[in-house]
């Protein structure tokens, strides 16, 4: 599926994550800053890239600033991200989620 | 009406946006927690709310705590995805804010019904409670609490409640005596729980202690909390003294007592004992083994 | 508990007095009508006791007038994270993905902490953006020279519009070099539009085979545009603004075009542009070479070729006059469109600026 906007979800305090999602066309390009991210960059980006794939999204530019988020933080994020760039916000895929 | 009883002294509100707090909601000890989408969550965040308390209700373990969800109202357009995102997330009890007649929780409960049927979850294993925040509400109190067999209580909210009556809230509370008095009629009337509204002044220690007293005086289940700190200080008003302890006991040894002789009477003191007086010595020492006050076999610790 | 974040209405006056007070308590005291009247909206962050206790402001896609007081707070640096995402949240509601920050240097690990990644640094400010569509994915989007191209020649303008002067120019770097980028500036305030300076250049350049003409995005504007309030002394702004311009160029613009070289036409009239060019000889080698072209003279007269004359003749209706100074494709768009161009200065267009 093709990302149809750029959009954002989450904040930038402490156990939050914060991920941007805009069109891409070459792979899913991760930019990840976090004060974990030698233990935990990898992580992150895996659960992102399970969402996305979930939603059949193979190319977009992923920002993301991590605030020392747990994993089902990472995942409800990017499931709310994805929501959004795919202007399915009010209606959830309940299949996904 | 649900037939389980429980401890519901204090229902601590988590705002549902907040990571840090919805992960760490568990460790304070309340005994309901209560996830907000409603007023927590600015208009722009409800979808993130929704997803963040999903997956916190998927994976983080929250213990014996019982597991609320205040959802959107029905005029909202988020009504309907709460609910079904909750009720697929196996959320305990489903909180409607801004209840004003028995309609609205036949209307909830359909919708919850159907949610269940299409999640594969047990038709009747979502529990309901309403808030009310209106004098229409008050009014008809008794109807809404009997509105569902899977209601298992009502709630005040004073904010709006006091706002509806045009006035605001006092340090005595008068303004709330008939509101609370008729929440707490039509809970007992229905057998399920009345809680109180919250208390939002966290430096007035003394005023939380006094409207605690108030509410325990009057019979409440127990408290809405926007504070983890106000737990220990609930806990402390609920808790029940040695006399009454050792009075449940007492009554707690009268029936163990019939059951050994296979009476179906229980008596004490050559006075027959009454279900209501059972009932109220397993709460008794339900509360007095939340409060650490006897072991794990009732007897009373001496402190 | 935590703080909550809403709008601060500057209009009301009481409240201006409060927000201002509180910036200047925090090194921040510049509040020019300049700086003020771009700004969409300013959000107070307030504590429980409804002290002011942080505060940002949006304008375009700047964030600016930002400052936090962790006083009271149970994190350091928790409220400067909350408000900076309601400022981001704000942005995002409104379409806008992307935020410039000019800060201080002390400011700039915070903000890198948030995402922001730093594009050009002075000893008085930094800038910083986040977001998309960032310097890259700009500098992705733009042409590339062939891979033989040896010698890479720049050229910043504003072309308001496109004269004779800057048509030399143009053709002394396209002689000397391989390849010319022409970087037409992208803010829209002057006489002539940003689409028709573009289109004029463009027309005006087309004979040159080796030339492109790109528009300058958010990274080539004019420098004087770059945000220098919270700069105490007035007289370091332009060294600010002047060095930040030449570093953002030399930094991230040159390298990813594998510019090498920079032609400035000799400015004897401005005294801030003058700066501006010393300060590029200065920022800008060994990397890029600075080669300034002496103005043409028009028709040798003494006079040098001038947007700003061509814009005088256009208020006087005076043909023969801007006709000597542009190429002929921007003296038949003139001719064209001038009654347009002269309401525009009679609604108030400024033609005496760059």
């Amino acid at each position: 599926m093709e990302i149809k906007k750029t959009a954002m979800a989450g904040t930038l305090e402490s156990s939050d994550i914060q991920i941007m999602l805009s069109q891409g066309s070459n792979g899913l390009e991760f930019d990840l800053v976090s004060d974990v991210a030698k233990q935990f960059g990898k992580a992150i980006q895996a659960t992102i890239t399970d969402v996305l794939n979930t939603y059949d999204i193979h190319d977009a530019k992923v920002k993301v600033v991590d605030k020392g988020a747990l994993d089902m933080v990472v995942k409800a994020r990017a499931i709310t991200v994805v929501q959004r760039a795919l202007d399915m916000a009010d209606e959830p895929d309940w299949k996904v989620i | 009406m649900v037939a389980e009883e429980r401890l519901r002294r204090t229902m601590m509100f988590v705002p549902g946006n907040n990571p840090a707090m919805v992960k760490d909601a568990g460790i304070f000890g309340a005994d309901s927690i209560m996830f907000d989408l409603e007023d927590a969550v600015s208009i722009t965040e409800k979808d993130a709310a929704r997803y963040l308390v999903y997956e916190a209700l998927k994976t983080v373990d929250y213990g014996n705590a019982e597991l609320v969800v205040r959802i959107n109202g029905l005029d909202t357009p988020f009504y309907e995805n709460d609910i079904k995102a909750m009720v697929k997330a196996n959320i305990d009890v489903i909180r409607l804010p801004k209840v004003e007649s028995a309609e609205m929780i036949k209307e909830l409960e359909q919708l919850v019904e159907s949610a269940e049927k299409e999640f594969g979850r047990e038709v009747g294993s979502t529990h309901l409670m309403a808030a009310i925040e209106s004098a229409q509400g008050v009014v008809n109190a008794n109807e809404i609490a009997a509105a569902s067999d899977r209601m298992i209580g009502i709630a005040l909210s004073a904010e709006d409640y006091t706002t509806d009556m045009k006035t605001h809230r006092y340090p005595d509370g008068q303004e709330l005596l008939y509101a609370r008095n008729v929440i707490l009629h039509a809970a007992r009337a229905a057998g399920i729980a009345a809680f109180d509204t919250v208390f939002t002044n966290l430096d007035d220690t003394e005023g939380f202690y006094r409207e605690t007293r108030l509410i325990h005086q009057l019979g409440f289940d127990g408290k809405s909390l926007i504070n983890p700190r106000q737990i220990a200080m609930v806990n402390e008003v609920y808790q029940p003294t040695a006399k009454e302890i050792l009075n449940a006991q007492n009554v707690i040894a009268a029936i163990e007592e019939a059951r050994r002789k296979g009476s179906g009477v229980i008596a004490m003191n050559g006075q027959m004992v009454d279900r209501p007086v059972v009932l109220r010595a397993e709460r008794v020492m339900r509360l007095a083994k939340a409060n650490n006050l006897v072991d794990s076999e009732g007897n009373y610790i001496e402190k | 508990m935590t703080a909550v974040i809403r709008p601060i209405y500057l209009q009301q006056s009481r409240l201006k007095k409060v927000w201002e007070n509180f910036l200047t308590a925090r090194g921040v005291d510049n509040f020019v009508p300049e700086e003020l009247a771009q700004i969409e909206i300013t959000l107070g962050m307030y504590d429980e006791s409804e002290n002011l206790v942080g505060t940002g402001s949006i304008a375009n896609e700047v964030i600016k007038y930002i400052a936090v007081c962790d006083k009271g707070s149970d994190q350091k640096g928790a409220r400067f994270n909350t408000l900076i995402t309601a400022l981001l949240n704000q942005m995002a509601q409104w379409g806008r993905f992307h935020a410039f920050v000019f800060t201080k240097p002390e400011y700039r690990v915070s903000f890198e902490h948030v995402g922001f990644k730093s594009l050009a640094d002075s000893p008085t400010g930094v800038i910083l953006e986040r977001g998309t569509p960032n310097i890259d994915d700009y500098l992705a989007n733009l042409p590339q020279a062939p891979q033989q191209a040896q010698n890479i020649a720049s050229i910043v303008m504003n072309a308001n519009p496109f004269t004779k002067g800057h048509r030399y120019l143009v053709e002394q770097a396209a002689q000397a070099n391989d390849f010319v980028y022409v970087f037409v500036v992208n803010q829209d305030a002057s006489l002539f539009t940003t689409q028709e300076r573009m289109d004029l250049v463009i027309a005006g350049c087309a004979d040159l085979s080796n030339v492109v003409v790109v528009n300058g995005g958010d990274y080539m504007v004019s420098f004087l545009s770059f945000p220098s309030y919270f700069i105490k002394n007035p007289d370091q702004v332009i060294g600010y603004q002047t060095t930040l311009d030449a570093r953002l160029f030399k930094n991230n613009i040159a390298p990813a075009l594998r510019i090498d070289r920079r032609y400035l036409g000799s400015e004897p009239q401005s005294h801030t542009t003058n700066i501006y060019n010393e300060t590029l000889q200065k920022e800008l080698p060994p990397a890029v070479d600075v080669i300034i072209v002496p103005r043409l003279a028009a028709d040798g007269n003494q006079a040098t070729v001038s947007a700003r004359d061509v814009r005088q003749a256009i208020a006087q209706g005076n043909q023969a006059g801007w006709e000597n100074l542009v190429p002929a494709t921007t003296g038949q768009f003139i001719t064209g469109h001038l009654a347009q161009l002269q309401a525009r200065i009679e609604k108030g267009q400024q033609i005496n600026g760059n």
